[in-house]
């Protein structure tokens, strides 16, 4: 069991230094591919993107959550059906997830259709660079709602009721209990969901694969650094060695970011 | 080196109590009506958002080949439903052998996750032993490597192994998801330690703690790693593809992809397709359901 | 349990494995004698033509056996997407089926690997069945041999909407044939539709230079060339229909099917395809179908573009002389014919295109389609490098898009690309 979850990492660090292509064993060759990374142009925009992509995700996926599970935290009839019907998108394939948001951001697809009757006219979600960058991101948020609204709802069920009660008497309205009670008590969570999500985020492939498609949209604008990993490393010409190194600054940017996330909570603490 | 540890996120224990999982309102104030409409307003333009797409894709899957599907305005039922875009997808590909193998993999896979998980993730939160922290963090990393990388180096592994163009192949690199073992140790070390302790005093060695008093407490995050374990074999199109050679082993994303491929200007075709894909999983989720969001209150999914 | 001491040794085992398993690639020990008895099993792979074409598979695999009792053929088939990814597993893992359909730009790294067999050696005496052109569409620059019996080609007329045309002002009975021409309709249509008919839907690919007539590589077959001056023309042209939107705005995020959308709607009023479409034009859109004109690719070379499908036998394959006689089943003259005549592709050997099939008309658009296609067939050239790979067709496509987009003169976008694919050439090895 260890081979399938150590190997795979020892062999992409090791891989990263050396030249090796898909059918030809490769040669150390020191630091020259991550020297070769800095004169890459589509490393960087892969590195823009990925960066854009847990800037643009993570504050919805920190705040969204929470409000919808304040939303079906309160047992009221059919609660249960609602929270279900809330998770089937974290069920779903992310292949089947594509598929169904491309056609519905299709050019003649149904929010097309409905913009145009409502007389904003045809908006090309899939074919300018931020739109798309934008719809994927989109489609990141609505399939992690679910998933997180979980996270929170096990957190809030630890938020002591008498806390609300005594804000409320006081006179507090819904948002300053928010602010000063709910917040406070499920800070930790919001940084737990911050990590996770802005790691995810950073690594992002399949959604932009799907919806800009292989070559990450006009003049490749949209590609994120994993996908660059894919597209390099992978087919008859694929430059093992190349992805390696790719997947290892990916590698060490998420470890620094759950760092970094884990880190500014702790000072808090203090 | 404090990631492990911090990874887990758990708060600290609130005294609230754990077992009962969720806030309930029954002692509280009687709500007001015109909040409780309102939330039900709210509630349904989430659902509306949540579960449109999936109904939109069904919508089209039944709409016949004379119905338009580019009108506008849409038009959200269809006019005439038929399956007859099911059949179609039964015609070109075998669907029913390809969902058997998938399901094949896909229980394998739960069976393993569930088990090795739970093992792993029970070693990692209870026992005591020199390199503990190196495992969790092992573990942390693994989750973190792309996997579009490695794909070919797998294989090999595989091929070496002996195993390719077996379905044994396609679940062995998943059979113990790093993420499913490090939700069942945050499971483990949610539960209180003074139970398992007395137990150790009355002479109950490991395994018997294990299986008698730890698992059954995490029966909820039990049906989390199961789903989660579904859903990644059920999904799963690359490695099945390449660790797979004979038709008649193919799970039903290669199959659905084949259709994709061939008929990718059919619009009506593809929302059967993916249709197919999805129920299953619904089915299972709605069947699990109560046991997932029971698991939910054990804590599991915060880490 | 120590996992980590244990599991990092059982890595470092791992890793040195694939590292020399593949390590004696080009220096095949193997012979390339294809004498002997044909018997034994083996297996057949393609690419994506279960879907369809799974009686004629089955009907083959079941003649071939007849001929030559003692064989067993398995014949597997993968689907269109992961193809690329699914034969570098196989080749990496020792596990290639020992007859695989294969396009140019796969044989290429596979012969470099010493994976696949070299016909002008094992079965040099099937070569004069083959259109000339077409056996030398598997031959690698820079190694001697050809690694792939031809098996289709596929050529595809251009189909045009009549009453976009006619709308504008054109006449719908000449449409364009060189580029020059092209772009002069294209520039008028966009013109008085203000912009909202596009004649294009794709920007130009590597077969689009190779049509406009530039040179696209070296004669030694080392660097890569189409940034010269008349590249740089054409790319220049297709700047100025984008900004006019002659050319899609869309163009950029294209794929085979959203163009095929578009000129469906009218949207765009030229789009390449084949025989095949007219029938979904007359389902789908039978407005169009009653407008539809159909001429013959865009080429100021005077020869059309074609592509062509490959069969190559594992060079590692134990039995031989079954896979070759297999392979050569499959791509000759009877078999390619009785493929021909399901779906519409086009034999690539010697005198099948002088068949009454693809010379007499009756009637139908289908078959004048055909016709004109097998026709133009005779001096069509497979305009796409062997050498030119998935990585390198993306740096074409995204560079092409960055001087489309105004971010860089056309000259420095194709310097740019040419620069990238002479290093991914030189990285293969």
């Amino acid at each position: 069991m260890g081979v399938f979850i150590l190997y795979p990492f020892v062999s992409t660090v090791v891989n990263a230094f050396t030249d090796r292509r898909t059918l030809i064993p490769g040669e150390f060759v020191g630091l020259a591919n991550f020297r070769e990374l800095l004169h890459d142009e589509m490393f960087w925009i892969g590195l823009r993107n990925s960066t854009l992509y847990v800037v643009g995700v993570v504050p919805a996926l920190v705040l969204l959550p929470l409000l919808l599970a304040l939303l079906v935290q309160k047992n009221i009839p059919g609660i249960a059906f609602f929270r279900s019907a809330f998770y089937t998108p974290v069920v779903a394939s992310i292949v089947v997830v594509g598929l169904i948001w491309v056609w519905l951001l299709d050019e003649r697809g149904l929010v097309n259709s409905l913009l145009e009757t409502v007389g904003v006219g045809r908006v090309g979600f899939l074919s300018d660079q931020w739109l798309l960058l934008l719809s994927a991101m989109t489609v990141t948020v609505w399939k992690g709602l679910g998933y997180y609204m979980i996270i929170y709802l096990a957190a809030l069920a630890n938020v002591p009721r008498e806390l609300h009660e005594a804000a409320a008497v006081d006179g507090a309205g819904a948002v300053r209990r928010f602010l000063t009670v709910t917040v406070p008590a499920v800070r930790s969570t919001m940084v737990l969901v911050g990590a996770l999500s802005s790691v995810a985020a950073f690594k992002v492939f399949s959604e932009v694969y799907l919806m800009a498609g292989p070559d990450g949209g006009p003049a490749g604008e949209d590609t994120t650094l994993v996908m660059l990993v894919q597209r390099t490393g992978t087919g008859l010409t694929g430059r093992v060695g190349y992805a390696s190194a790719i997947s290892v600054v990916v590698f060490v940017v998420t470890v620094a970011l759950m760092l970094l996330v884990l880190r500014a909570d702790r000072k808090e603490d203090a | 080196m404090s990631v492990a540890e911090k990874v887990q996120g758990v708060p600290p224990a609130v005294d609230a109590p754990r077992r009962r999982g969720r806030v309930t309102d029954e002692h509280g104030k009687r709500v007001r009506v015109w909040e409780l409409a309102l939330r039900y307003v709210l509630l349904l333009a989430v659902l509306a958002l949540t579960v449109g797409p999936f109904l939109w894709q069904l919508s089209t899957s039944l709409k016949g080949p004379t119905e338009d599907i580019f009108s506008s305005p849409p038009k959200f039922l269809p006019g005439d439903p038929t399956l007859h875009n099911y059949e179609r997808v039964a015609d070109t590909i075998p669907v029913w052998d390809y969902a058997l193998n998938s399901l094949k993999v896909a229980t394998a896979n739960v069976v393993t996750n569930c088990v090795g998980a739970a093992l792993a993730g029970y070693a990692l939160a209870r026992l005591r032993y020199r390199g503990r922290r190196v495992a969790t963090l092992v573990f942390i990393l693994a989750m973190l490597v792309p996997v579009e990388g490695i794909i070919i180096a797998q294989f090999t592994t595989m091929r070496e192994l002996g195993l390719n163009n077996t379905l044994v192949g396609v679940v062995l690199p998943g059979c113990i998801g790093a993420m499913n073992v490090l939700l069942m140790r945050n499971a483990f070390l949610n539960l209180p330690y003074e139970i398992e302790e007395a137990a150790f005093v009355d002479g109950a060695n490991a395994w018997q703690r294990f299986l008698r008093i730890a698992l059954p407490s995490v029966k909820g995050t039990l049906a989390v790693v199961a789903i989660f374990a579904f859903m990644g074999a059920w999904d799963d199109f690359l490695w099945p593809l390449i660790v797979l050679s004979d038709p008649e082993k193919f799970t039903l994303t290669i199959g659905l992809n084949y259709l994709h491929g061939t008929f990718a200007n059919d619009e009506r075709l593809v929302a059967a397709g993916t249709v197919i894909a999805v129920a299953p999983l619904i089915a299972l989720f709605a069947c699990l359901q109560r046991y997932f969001f029971r698991g939910v209150g054990e804590g599991a999914v915060k880490g | 349990m120590r996992i980590p001491r244990r599991a990092l040794a059982a890595a470092v085992v791992a890793l040195v494995l694939p590292l020399s398993a593949c390590g004696s690639g080009s220096d095949d020990s193997g012979s390339t004698d294809a004498s002997g008895k044909v018997e034994g099993d083996i297996t057949f792979q393609t690419w994506n033509l279960r879907a369809n074409f799974k009686p004629y598979f089955e009907g083959l695999v079941a003649d071939f056996e007849k001929k030559y009792p003692g064989t067993h053929v398995k014949w597997v088939d993968q689907p269109a997407e992961g193809y690329a990814d699914k034969i570098s597993a196989d080749a990496a893992g020792g596990t290639l089926p020992d007859v695989v359909n294969v396009s140019p730009d796969l044989v290429a790294p596979l012969a470099k690997a010493g994976l696949a067999l070299d016909l002008d050696k094992a079965a040099a005496k099937y070569k004069k069945e083959y259109l000339p052109g077409a056996w030398a569409s598997h031959e690698i620059p820079g190694m001697e041999g050809t690694y792939a019996f031809p098996w289709y080609l596929n050529t595809g007329p251009l189909f045009y909407n009549k009453s976009l045309f006619k709308e504008a002002g054109l006449d719908a009975s000449k449409p364009p044939k060189t580029y020059d021409e092209l772009f002069d309709s294209a520039l008028e249509l966009a013109d008085k539709s203000d912009g909202e008919v596009a004649t294009l839907a794709n920007v130009p690919t590597i077969e689009d230079f190779g049509r406009y007539g530039v040179e696209l590589m070296n004669e030694e077959g080392t660097g890569f060339a189409f940034n010269d001056a008349k590249g740089v023309e054409l790319l220049t042209k297709y700047k100025e229909l984008f900004d006019a939107k002659a050319l899609d705005p869309q163009a950029l995020t294209a794929t085979p099917e959203s163009s095929g959308k578009k000129f469906l709607t009218g949207a765009v009023a030229m789009n390449p395809g084949s025989a095949l479409d007219l029938g979904n034009f007359k389902k789908q859109a039978p407005n169009l179908y009653k407008n539809i004109g159909i001429t013959d690719q865009i080429t100021s070379t005077g020869k059309v573009n074609m592509y062509v499908m490959g069969v190559m036998v594992n060079a590692r394959t134990k039995q031989k002389p079954a896979a070759v006689a297999f392979a050569h089943f499959v791509t000759d003259a009877q078999n390619q014919m009785s493929f021909a005549k399901k779906v519409a592709i086009f034999p690539s050997t010697a005198g099948s295109l002088d068949d009454p099939y693809f010379t007499e008309q009756d009637g139908t658009d289908e078959t004048r389609v055909r016709i004109a296609a097998a026709k133009s067939l005779t001096n069509a050239v497979n305009y796409t490098p062997v050498l030119f790979s998935e990585q390198m067709k993306t740096e074409l496509r995204n560079n092409v898009a960055k001087a489309l987009q105004g971010k860089s003169s056309p000259k420095e976008a194709l310097d740019n690309a040419v620069k990238a694919c002479d290093r991914l050439l030189r990285q293969q090895g």
